[in-house]
């Protein structure tokens, strides 16, 4: 194994003196400490006046040796640590506990701040004191790191808080809204029937109902996606039958937006594929579609290979700029302005992830001239398990 | 055969909601506020209901704890059982209690009372 260099550029071989005999041990171990750029390494007279300077020195502080010997050690504190005395501190502390050091911000020649770590140790002689020894090492970087660092796990906490606040919020909505609609759908069924002004506010609240459950579901569908509790129940069936039954259940949706929803299909789309989340990713992509588009007629077409099936959605709405098509498929995005649309921006991010779990890719197809055409690919036989 | 059903669901409003649903559309109904109460009510029972709706997530005793007791007893272990839950998955989660049905919460109530014409 060869040995890496080291940050610390030293001066590997001793050179001859002026003399030209090698040079003694003081004298070579005096070239090291002057040699050493990474590390500050400097004396200082018992007052606190710098005695030597070597390229660590002069790298970190920015002073050359001739600027700086003979100036007191005072020099490269801030005004704070000025005023609270530190220098005097520290060079008493060490004189009583032999060596001290700390952490702080340190000042450089062009007055611009750097993060030091500093180790001040008596020199002591016979009893009396020398001197001090002073090496400082610029840790401005990893200070920077660790902030970094401290940021992200700030950040990180801050969502992970969200995610499990969403998670409360849609569990304790749920129920409410169940009771809610259960109300509204006794009044609604009565047996002995209800006056027919009435059964369209009741049929107007239900509605209004269905989609607080609507965007509740949405949220609880982030929250497992999130903690990894999102799990996927495959069964065999027929794509197009799955989308016929989801297209269906919008007609009245799609009468209320004045659009017609069109199916157009090759025989034997079979899959293995979550059933009740295919048909989610359609509603979300039909939902879309009606609210984005509406007065537009929207066409799904669904064709096949051995390995796979691809559903193809297409509006003639306003479309989904070029800028916007990756993120649109991010939580709680959308291209249209908050404003103008109601909803979570979370349909798209659920669709997206249901197929990705799925082993398949959503994708809006780039440089349509008008409308939204959005493009999913299935494997027919991504998950797990038996013929289903 | 019995025409009330069990009800058993921690909400009250929920409770009282299928209650007076099913009243109206001609069955009795008894409310319980978890499994432990439906187990009490089914032991002082001197007729056994038709059918026991049944939430899933309760405190004290929960859907599948009582599902659990329910069977373990033979003087209850023969009463139908529909499961009542708002997980979106049901199905996985309802799958282990052997339930003759399960309903999403809340069930429309048209699809309520054919489960409960079926088994009352």
């Amino acid at each position: 194994m060869t040995s890496s260099p080291s940050n610390t550029e030293i001066s590997a071989h001793p050179e001859p003196s002026e003399t030209g005999s090698p040079r003694s041990l003081e004298e070579r171990f005096r070239a090291l400490v002057s040699s050493v750029k990474d590390y500050a390494i400097f004396m200082l007279d018992p007052t606190g006046r710098i005695e030597t300077w070597n390229a660590g020195a002069e790298r970190t502080k920015g002073y050359t040796a001739d600027e700086i010997i003979g100036q007191h050690m005072s020099r490269f504190y801030t005004p704070e640590d000025l005023a609270r005395g530190l220098p005097a501190k520290l060079l008493a502390q060490a004189v009583r506990d032999g060596r001290v050091e700390i952490e702080g911000w340190r000042v450089r020649k062009d007055g611009t701040r750097f993060w030091a770590d500093v180790v001040i140790t008596a020199l002591v002689d016979d009893g009396q004191l020398m001197g001090f020894a002073k090496v400082t090492r610029d840790l401005t970087e990893r200070l920077h790191r660790q902030e970094e660092q401290l940021r992200l796990a700030h950040a990180e906490e801050a969502v992970r808080l969200r995610d499990e606040f969403l998670s409360i919020a849609a569990h304790e909505l749920r129920t409410p809204l169940s009771a809610l609609q259960l109300q509204l759908q006794g009044l609604l069924e009565r047996p002995d029937g209800v006056e027919p002004r009435i059964r369209a506010k009741l049929e107007r609240a239900c509605r209004s109902g269905d989609r607080l459950v609507t965007l509740v579901d949405a949220l609880l569908d982030v929250s497992r996606i999130t903690t990894g509790s999102f799990n996927l129940t495959p069964t065999r069936f027929d794509l197009t039958v799955a989308v016929q039954e989801v297209v269906e259940r919008f007609r009245e949706h799609a009468a209320r937006a004045s659009s017609t929803v069109t199916v157009r299909s090759e025989p034997g789309l079979e899959g293995r594929w979550d059933r009740l989340r295919i048909e989610q990713v359609v509603t979300n992509l039909l939902t879309n579609a009606l609210k984005y588009a509406a007065g537009t007629p929207v066409e799904i077409a669904l064709s096949g290979t051995d390995r796979d099936v691809t559903l193809t959605m297409s509006d003639e709405g306003p479309g989904i700029p070029e800028s916007e098509k990756e993120r649109v498929f991010l939580r709680f995005e959308r291209a249209a302005p908050m404003r103008n649309f109601g909803g979570l921006g979370l349909g798209l991010y659920v669709a997206r992830q249901i197929v990705e779990a799925h082993g398949g890719e959503i994708s809006l197809t780039p440089g349509r001239p008008r409308g939204a055409q959005f493009v999913i690919r299935l494997p027919r036989a991504h998950l797990p398990g038996g013929t289903g | 055969m019995s025409h009330t059903v069990l009800v058993v669901e921690d909400d009250v409003d929920i409770r009282q909601a299928l209650i007076e649903i099913i009243e109206e559309h001609g069955f009795g109904a008894l409310g319980a506020v978890d499994g432990a109460d439906a187990l009490k009510i089914l032991s002082r029972a001197t007729e056994l209901p038709c059918v026991i709706l049944l939430d899933l997530m309760m405190p004290v005793m929960d859907g599948a704890e009582f599902r659990q007791a329910q069977r373990q007893d033979p003087r209850f272990a023969s009463i139908p059982v529909v499961v009542l839950s708002a997980y979106r998955d049901l199905d996985r989660h309802a799958a282990p209690l052997e339930a003759v049905s399960v309903l999403r919460k809340p069930p429309s109530v048209r699809e309520l009372v054919t489960v409960l014409h079926a088994h009352c």
